[in-house]
């Protein structure tokens, strides 16, 4: 039968096609079912920043980061708003819409790769907001620099994103089978966010920790978001590790799901 | 499924090859980390049970199959597989084509998407361009006559409304196979009797249909062939009057 179908099942052009399809509708739903619509996607990581900067500023003698410690705070913040949003997400991929799933014979990593994607725009869309502190920036005592290292952002985008699509390719598949696994991710991330250097940078870690740091692949990101205006933020040993353990999860994420499909179907 | 489409002969559009899938009997039975890295094919492990095993059939295009069978002896599982939205434990399901399943009683639709969402949604995933969609829109919502009910959300619908468009929705798809698991059952009988036309006319074009139902004249009005499938085994593949009348010899007899 020849008509018009956008590729055949199962090439690439399909794939992207189903992709973008459910992607936008995730969009579309989040964007249409809220009054407030874009503001919500920045208002999450304006208030932490807001909270942090009067708690570190403010209250604590901050010995962290560096000036400006708002932008220091946002350009990990953001990137840490995608993780999030997109790994508790994870924990329902397969859940939440049950039905299309059992009845739609499209490749199942798609249901993992939607929610990196759609949430991945939603973190390109809130990039404005750090533009729109390191312009305010300027006019303080402590104005932000802007460097080359700010070429860095696209390739920290695309090592998030390994590092999220093999996540989720680990966590979908598992939090349909054990659905204790859905609470644990839950609490494993909010752990991470202190674990991560978001408040702080790998540097400012003591001793043995600065070391471990690096394993976090979060740190390596984080760094290479960062070292557009924080040049000082620029480690190789760190980024290098980041992105060794981002595609090391993608491989362990690849092979969990192949195992898993089979079963993660039959519980649906 | 193991993309053995290439060994097919092309004049075949589904190849079953001894096909067997198993399920836990209780919904929570003990996992262990061990599942993960054991091979977990060919064994069956206490718990478990073959809904399907050792099916084999081929389909030629342009055949029309009726799956006879007791409730729970496997028919909307091997739908499924057919389907490829389960993955079999062993065997060979090669499908040459697109399938369009109405194997859900919902139709697979979301329940927060209005209905006019739900249909660009499930006709795209199926790898309708959009142009395509907008095309064939309203004749898609005039044929599940919800012109009134574009922008409720589907879960609001009736279990009737939701049948119509789902049956509206899955016999656009231009997919050379069409699968029907009983369905259609709930609609009423105006309803039904369009459903029916639509079904002589997607088979005169030639289309594949695979149909599951419990309703004899159904069966005997639409299939040349039938399986019947007892206990998860293919029990007859022969022409749908003589499994017809096995099953009946075989439950409703007295």
């Amino acid at each position: 039968m020849t008509t018009a179908a956008v590729g055949a099942p199962g090439s690439p052009r399909r794939y992207l096609h189903s992709l973008w399809l459910l992607s936008a509708r995730d969009l579309k739903v989040r964007y249409a079912t809220s009054a407030l619509g874009y503001l919500w996607s920045v208002l999450d990581p304006l208030v932490m920043s807001a909270i942090y900067w009067f708690v570190f500023t403010q209250i604590f003698q901050r010995t962290v980061g560096h000036e400006p410690y708002i932008v220091f705070l946002i350009t990990a913040l953001l990137p840490w708003v995608w993780f999030n949003s997109a790994v508790s997400d994870f924990t329902r991929a397969f859940s939440k819409d049950a039905r299309l799933v059992r009845s739609t014979s499209i490749p199942r990593s798609i249901w993992v790769n939607r929610i990196v994607l759609s949430k991945g725009i939603e973190f390109l869309c809130s990039l404005p907001v750090l533009a729109l502190f390191v312009v305010l920036s300027q006019f303080s005592e402590t104005p932000a620099q802007v460097g080359w290292g700010l070429l860095w952002l696209p390739v920290a985008v695309v090592l998030q994103a390994v590092l999220l699509v093999g996540l989720g390719l680990l966590v979908a598949p598992l939090c349909v089978l054990w659905s204790d696994l859905e609470r644990t991710t839950k609490l494993i991330l909010r752990a991470l966010f202190y674990a991560s250097p978001v408040i702080y940078g790998v540097s400012d870690l003591p001793g043995i920790f600065e070391t471990l740091a690096a394993f976090n692949p979060l740190a390596g990101i984080f760094a290479l978001y960062r070292v557009g205006f924080f040049p000082g933020e620029w480690d190789p040993w760190v980024v290098g590790i980041g992105a060794v353990m981002s595609f090391a999860f993608l491989g362990l994420g690849i092979l969990v799901f192949r195992r898993l499909e089979r079963s993660v179907l039959k519980e649906l | 499924m193991e993309a053995d489409v290439t060994a097919m002969s092309t004049d075949l559009v589904i190849r079953v090859q001894g096909l067997g899938v198993r399920f836990r009997r209780n919904r929570r039975g003990r996992r262990s980390l061990k599942d993960l890295f054991s091979d977990s094919s060919r064994r069956s492990k206490p718990g478990e049970f073959w809904a399907l095993r050792g099916v084999s059939f081929d389909v030629r295009p342009g055949e029309s199959i009726g799956v006879v069978g007791r409730n729970g002896q496997g028919k909307s599982t091997l739908l499924k597989l057919v389907a490829g939205v389960l993955i079999q434990d062993e065997g060979v399901v090669a499908v040459n084509g697109g399938v369009a399943p109405l194997i859900e009683i919902t139709g697979g639709f979301v329940g927060d998407l209005t209905v006019r969402e739900n249909v660009r949604l499930t006709a795209g995933l199926h790898g309708m361009p959009k142009a395509e969609v907008a095309r064939r829109f309203d004749g898609i919502i005039a044929f599940a006559e919800l012109e009134d009910f574009l922008d409720t959300p589907y879960k609001h619908l009736s279990n009737g409304m939701k049948v119509r468009l789902a049956f509206a929705v899955v016999s656009q798809l231009e997919e050379p196979i069409l699968l029907v698991d009983e369905v259609l059952a709930v609609g009423d009988k105006a309803f039904r009797e369009k459903c029916y036309r639509r079904i002589d006319e997607l088979l005169a074009e030639g289309r594949t249909l695979f149909f599951v139902s419990h309703n004899e004249r159904d069966l005997r009005r639409f299939c040349a062939r039938g399986l019947y499938l007892d206990k998860g085994r293919l029990v007859l593949d022969a022409p749908i009057a003589d499994v017809l009348d096995r099953y009946n010899a075989d439950y409703n007899a007295g």
